[in-house]
């Protein structure tokens, strides 16, 4: 596949729209563009390749209701990030994240309490 | 052969020097060691320390404790530092007047003005009538750029303040384009129906309309008594991406004058000065004292609690002989710390003026002799109390190769620095200036606003990083350093410091030029100015010019960017200063420990 628009990309497998929204909502607010493409493999491949497609060296994978953030040249399963079912404020700030990569700011919190920064 | 060691106790550090003398006066050093100081410098706790750091030293030539044929103490000097901070104004906002923070990302740019309306209200708004409509974080922000996008036909809505993160998924769901500041905590205290202006900087710059108060004036049509009035809220949004100013009859910002109180200096001459009046003129006044005997603060004022928090914390030390404890000394240093204002919308902090102060005790005399005892009872080896630190001090710091008579000795430590002038013919002068290492501590945590003093500590003593990518992070200096393997993400985008063996994340959003900055200036302010002081006060005539070398020993001699300060400062009095290096392998460390292994030989 060529892509050639700087944007993350979101590689999906039957993916949960509801948690793919936020995870979209999440880039948005940052203020960075994103591309969804259907993908094949386990959750760890999808996270891979989006990361290593993207013009901007930043990926997520979401399998189901499981989540991977990934960004370029890491190992192929060493994800940055991963979730299982998480609730949508988790994936507001993975998808956060996958921006926050590109724009080299400090990650936001996704695991524990909501609003415990 | 006889094995002997000098013991240090220091405020912090307890240092041990082991070396053996032969039947015919050959003389050599075996092994040093150091621990923590258990304990407050002076009192029985200290066995411990000692105790340890001995059994490292013993240790580390493969020899018992009960081994060593004598244990020398340092007379340890009679003073101790301590330090404390006072914000000498406050900022307080009466009724909800104003919120200035900032977001990461709030929407849209340039300022508006309108009726604060809340969403679940609007549709009580009246045509004609501009609005900025407030959002709780209960409508998503779909719902709010629908109900919005609704209303924007017949209602003028002018801006928007969202509770949630969401400014910029607003902005892009809306059909016109107005400022939107988001992140805003306590929305339900905004109060409805007032008049308000709001602004959001472009990219890369801080506001402009709302930090001035002409600014302020022109958007909410103030007269010149009101604009007076709103002065200080320009001031405090000064710097910010985004504000909100709001139009309350009585609502206002005030900046307090707190009764800071004044501190009485009695010496030579009685003096007093009033802590309001800074660093400078504090410090003005207690070079006109002269020889100072006591110094106190004005009973209950800011600074009379802060002299009575000191003394108190002396106590176990003196009341051990229930002697009085006198403030011989103080550093006062101007800071500015970021407080939280009281009553704000959104966690806004404001900088405010403080002072700094270090002060140093004089207690008449240790009870060393008490040390000496128990630890002779504990060890079974032979202790005596040998020696004054600053004679002891210079000897040591004398094997630093390089060095001549006379010499100065710079012993810079955790609460205290203290000189030494060594002549050639024995004799020696000292003096003990309150302010160091833990003075520049609190001064790097109070002007960074850091929660923990244990960070502005590892800040002062590490240099530092950003992680700008997994693989590389970029140095203080400018320079890049690479990573083969991947850093772990919680460093990411982070400032870290470089410790030893590992990466200290510093969890403070703050701008590594700015903790640069804030560390040199602290280091600059307490040691320089300190070393100055002290060296004049021994130096012959009390004329800097006077002094050929000066030796840094200590603590703080360690530090990686102090001893350069120094060196430079003092390359304009013509002086030879440098880092001590006892023993030419010990570096800074040491020297009084070593010095009293080497008196045992003069002393026979």
């Amino acid at each position: 596949m060529v892509v050639n628009k700087p944007t993350i990309n979101i590689y999906t497998r039957e993916p949960d729209e509801d948690l793919l929204r936020e995870i979209c909502a999440g880039i948005e607010e940052e203020g960075v563009l994103y591309e969804i493409h259907p993908g094949k493999g386990d959750l760890d491949d999808l996270a891979y390749e989006a990361a290593k497609e993207s013009m901007l060296g930043s990926g997520i994978g979401i399998s189901g209701q499981r989540i991977a953030m990934q960004m370029a040249r890491l190992p192929k399963g060493k994800n940055v990030f991963e979730l299982n079912a998480p609730r949508f404020w988790q994936c507001r700030n993975i998808g956060s994240n996958s921006a926050r990569a590109v724009k080299k700011m400090p990650f936001k919190p996704v695991h524990g309490q909501e609003g415990n920064m | 052969m006889k094995l002997i060691a000098g013991v240090d106790i220091g405020n912090s550090t307890t240092e041990v020097c082991v070396g053996s003398v032969g039947e015919d006066g050959s003389f050599r050093f075996l092994a040093s060691a150091s621990r923590v100081t258990t304990g407050t410098k002076g009192t029985l706790p200290n066995v411990h320390g000692i105790r340890a750091a001995l059994e490292d030293a013993m240790y580390s030539i493969h020899q018992p404790l009960s081994a060593l044929d004598l244990v020398r103490l340092n007379e340890a000097a009679p003073v101790i530092g301590d330090t404390a901070m006072e914000t000498i104004t406050e900022t307080i906002i009466t009724e909800s007047s104003m919120i200035g923070h900032n977001p990461s990302t709030p929407a849209g740019a340039g300022e508006a003005v309108g009726y604060l309306l809340f969403l679940e209200n609007i549709w009580k708004g009246k045509p004609g009538v501009p609005y900025i409509v407030v959002a709780s974080s209960k409508f998503s922000y779909e719902e709010t750029a629908a109900r919005l996008n609704q209303h924007i036909p017949e209602l003028d809505i002018k801006g928007v303040i969202l509770q949630a993160d969401e400014a910029v998924l607003v902005e892009n769901r809306l059909n016109i384009r107005i400022p939107i500041i988001d992140e805003v905590r306590h929305i339900s205290r905004v109060p409805e129906g007032k008049l308000a202006a709001i602004e959001v900087a472009l990219p890369g710059t801080s506001i402009r309309m709302l930090s001035n108060p002409y600014g302020i004036a022109t958007l909410l049509g103030l007269n010149a008594q009101e604009t007076r009035m709103v002065t200080p809220i320009a001031k405090s949004l000064i710097g910010k991406r985004s504000a909100v100013v709001i139009r309350t009859p009585n609502g206002n910002v005030r900046e307090n004058i707190l009764p800071a109180g004044e501190i009485f200096i009695h010496g030579e001459r009685e003096e007093k000065v009033n802590i309001d009046a800074g660093a400078d003129e504090i410090m003005d006044t207690m070079r006109r004292a002269g020889e100072i005997r006591d110094i106190d603060g004005q009973q209950n004022t800011n600074v009379g609690n802060m002299f009575r928090r000191i003394r108190t914390s002396m106590t176990d030390v003196a009341s051990s002989r229930d002697q009085d404890v006198r403030i011989t000394d103080i550093l006062a240093v101007d800071t500015l710390a970021p407080v939280e204002v009281s009553g704000s919308l959104a966690g806004e902090t404001c900088m405010e003026k403080a002072v700094g102060i270090a002060a140093m005790v004089k207690t008449q005399h240790l009870p060393m002799q008490k040390i000496a005892e128990k630890l002779e009872e504990e060890l079974h080896v032979k202790a005596v109390v040998a020696g004054v630190e600053a004679v002891m001090a210079s000897l040591g710091a004398m094997t630093t190769p390089g060095t001549q008579l006379p010499l100065a000795i710079l012993d810079m430590g955790g609460g205290s620095t203290d000189a030494a002038i060594l002549e050639p013919d024995g004799s020696v002068r000292t003096t003990h200036q309150a302010g160091a290492g833990e003075l520049v501590s609190m001064l790097i945590q109070t002007e960074l606003g850091l929660e923990s003093r244990a960070v502005a500590e590892q800040i002062k003593r590490y240099p530092m990083g950003k992680v700008e990518s997994l693989f590389h992070m970029r140095l203080e200096n400018g320079s890049m350093r690479f990573f083969e393997e991947s850093i772990d993400p919680r460093y990411y985008g982070h400032v870290v410091l470089l410790a030893k063996n590992e990466m200290i994340r510093i969890e403070e959003d703050i701008p590594m030029e700015k903790i640069l900055e804030v560390r040199r200036e602290a280091k600059r302010k307490v040691f320089v100015r300190n070393a100055v002081r002290a060296l004049a006060h021994v130096a012959p005539d009390h004329d800097l010019k006077k002094v050929p070398n000066v030796v840094l020993v200590g603590g703080s001699a360690e530090d990686f960017e102090i001893p350069e300060m120094l060196t430079e400062e003092l390359a304009e009095y013509r002086i030879v200063c440098g880092r001590g290096n006892i023993r030419g392998t010990e570096g800074p460390r040491n020297a009084v420990a070593t010095g009293l292994v080497m008196s045992y030989l003069t002393g026979n």
